[in-house]
């Protein structure tokens, strides 16, 4: 994959505005598969250590769903899961291989410099 | 009070195209953090500001996850009701200016000059509303016609029952307007007096009045049941004609056109503020402009602009033309 493509993927989250946050939390959490929105807050505290609010979580799912990202399956008495869509997994690589990009360069200067790993 | 019940009146935050869509799993969500933690300011909070914020994108004054066609409308609806604001607002402050010149000339040209500017604006907000209408009015007969207009049924009766209640009380009280009389003079610029007077019958419930209830008890009770009933009908003609443009379905190229027509009454606003400037600006304006009518054309200015900038966006996107969503 290109770096103009890996750029353009990473801003299919940036566009999200002030959801590009939360959205990247919840992308990661419906990476092993669908959940409702209940799951994602918990599932969201477990591996990041953030509970997201009724409110932040369903102004972020209902952007993501707008932008085709996720996408909302049959709901299962009231509660709805959402899965992640193939172009969901494509920007969510795309914007964690450029976070993980970050964090290391980060990570190797504080090393040489504050000899802190 | 039960954890559902909590969570359903947490829900009303939200406009009801966003609750259809996302209530009941949304409440579900709610119900179950309540059963976990029954206090929490924040969550209230959270849920309060996401809600307005859904609400704003509703209206079409910030990004619309919903439905870009929608948004464009209700962009649109929004602009229509800062126009509507805006003339009214406007048409208070043209005809009590014009009203005091009927009298007396105006002793230098800068308060002709203001006029003249605010007049044409004026017409300017009249023309535009025209053509909106003629193209509302398309638009409304080509959804009759495919058989899908009874969503349209009330908000027109409740626009045109508040226009006639309007136009027939504006003209019943239009005969006792203080400028009746006067000198028809030509220096007092573009200012037709029949216009002048309906302007001021119909807005005649702006006004400091209020404020000051014994003075107002000396007004006959059928003025002062007017000038109660004029906002009332006002509220009613931009509902309904708001509600229309929501519902109606329109081509690309008619929400374009709309959109022009939006930006053309947008240069009618700044004409108009640029009149009432150069009245200030007049060295012999004896009238001052009142401070707090202009505080809300320029309030309304900025509402119209936002709303114009995002149905301007959702258009681009309806018609597939790229644009940045923010």
């Amino acid at each position: 994959m290109s770096r103009s493509q890996d750029a353009n993927e990473t801003d299919a989250l940036e566009t999200l505005g002030r959801s590009s946050g939360p959205a990247s939390l919840i992308l990661s959490s419906l990476a092993d598969g669908a959940k409702h929105g209940y799951a994602l807050t918990k599932d969201i505290e477990s591996f990041a250590g953030v509970r997201l609010a009724p409110g932040t979580l369903y102004e972020a799912l209902s952007r993501l769903e707008a932008h085709g990202l996720i996408e909302a399956l049959e709901s299962q008495d009231r509660r709805r899961p959402y899965r992640l869509t193939a172009a969901g997994a494509t920007a969510l690589s795309s914007y964690l291989k450029a976070q993980r990009q970050v964090a290391e360069v980060g990570l190797r200067r504080l090393a040489s410099t504050w000899a802190l790993t | 009070m039960t954890g559902r019940s909590r969570a359903s009146r947490l829900l009303l935050w939200y406009p009801p195209a966003w609750r259809a869509r996302y209530g009941d799993e949304f409440a579900e969500l709610l119900a179950a953090e309540l059963a976990e933690r029954p206090r929490d300011v924040r969550r209230t909070f959270d849920v309060a500001l996401s809600g307005l914020r859904a609400r704003l994108a509703d209206a079409g004054l910030v990004s619309h996850p919903l439905d870009h066609a929608a948004a464009a409308r209700a962009g649109l609806a929004t602009l229509a009701c800062c126009g509507a604001l805006f003339a009214t607002f406007g048409a208070a402050l043209w005809s009590q200016l014009a009203t005091g010149l009927r009298w007396a000339a105006p002793a230098d040209h800068g308060i002709t000059q203001a006029l003249d500017l605010m007049s044409l604006a004026l017409l300017t907000f009249c023309v535009v509303a025209a053509l909106g209408l003629v193209e509302l009015i398309r638009a409304a007969i080509a959804t009759v016609a495919r058989r899908r207009g009874r969503t349209l049924r009330w908000p027109a009766m409740l626009a045109v029952a508040s226009a006639a209640v309007l136009v027939f009380g504006g003209r019943h009280f239009a005969n006792a307007w203080p400028g009746t009389g006067g000198h028809a003079l030509t220096a007092h610029g573009l200012v037709p007096t029949g216009a002048v007077a309906f302007c001021w019958s119909v807005t005649m419930w702006i006004t400091s009045y209020w404020a000051h209830p014994a003075m107002l008890a000396a007004f006959p009770a059928t003025q002062v049941a007017w000038m109660t009933l004029i906002p009332l009908a006002a509220c009613g003609l931009m509902t309904g004609m708001a509600q229309l443009i929501r519902r109606l379905d329109r081509s690309p190229r008619a929400l374009c056109f709309e959109i022009w027509l939006a930006r053309v009454a947008g240069g009618g606003m700044v004409l108009f503020l640029c009149g009432a400037l150069r009245w200030l600006s007049s060295a012999t304006a004896v009238r001052r402009i009142d401070a707090a009518g202009l505080t809300v054309l320029v309030l309304v200015i900025a509402a119209g602009i936002s709303a114009m900038r995002r149905a301007g966006l959702e258009r681009r996107a309806v018609t597939g033309v790229s644009g940045t969503r923010r």
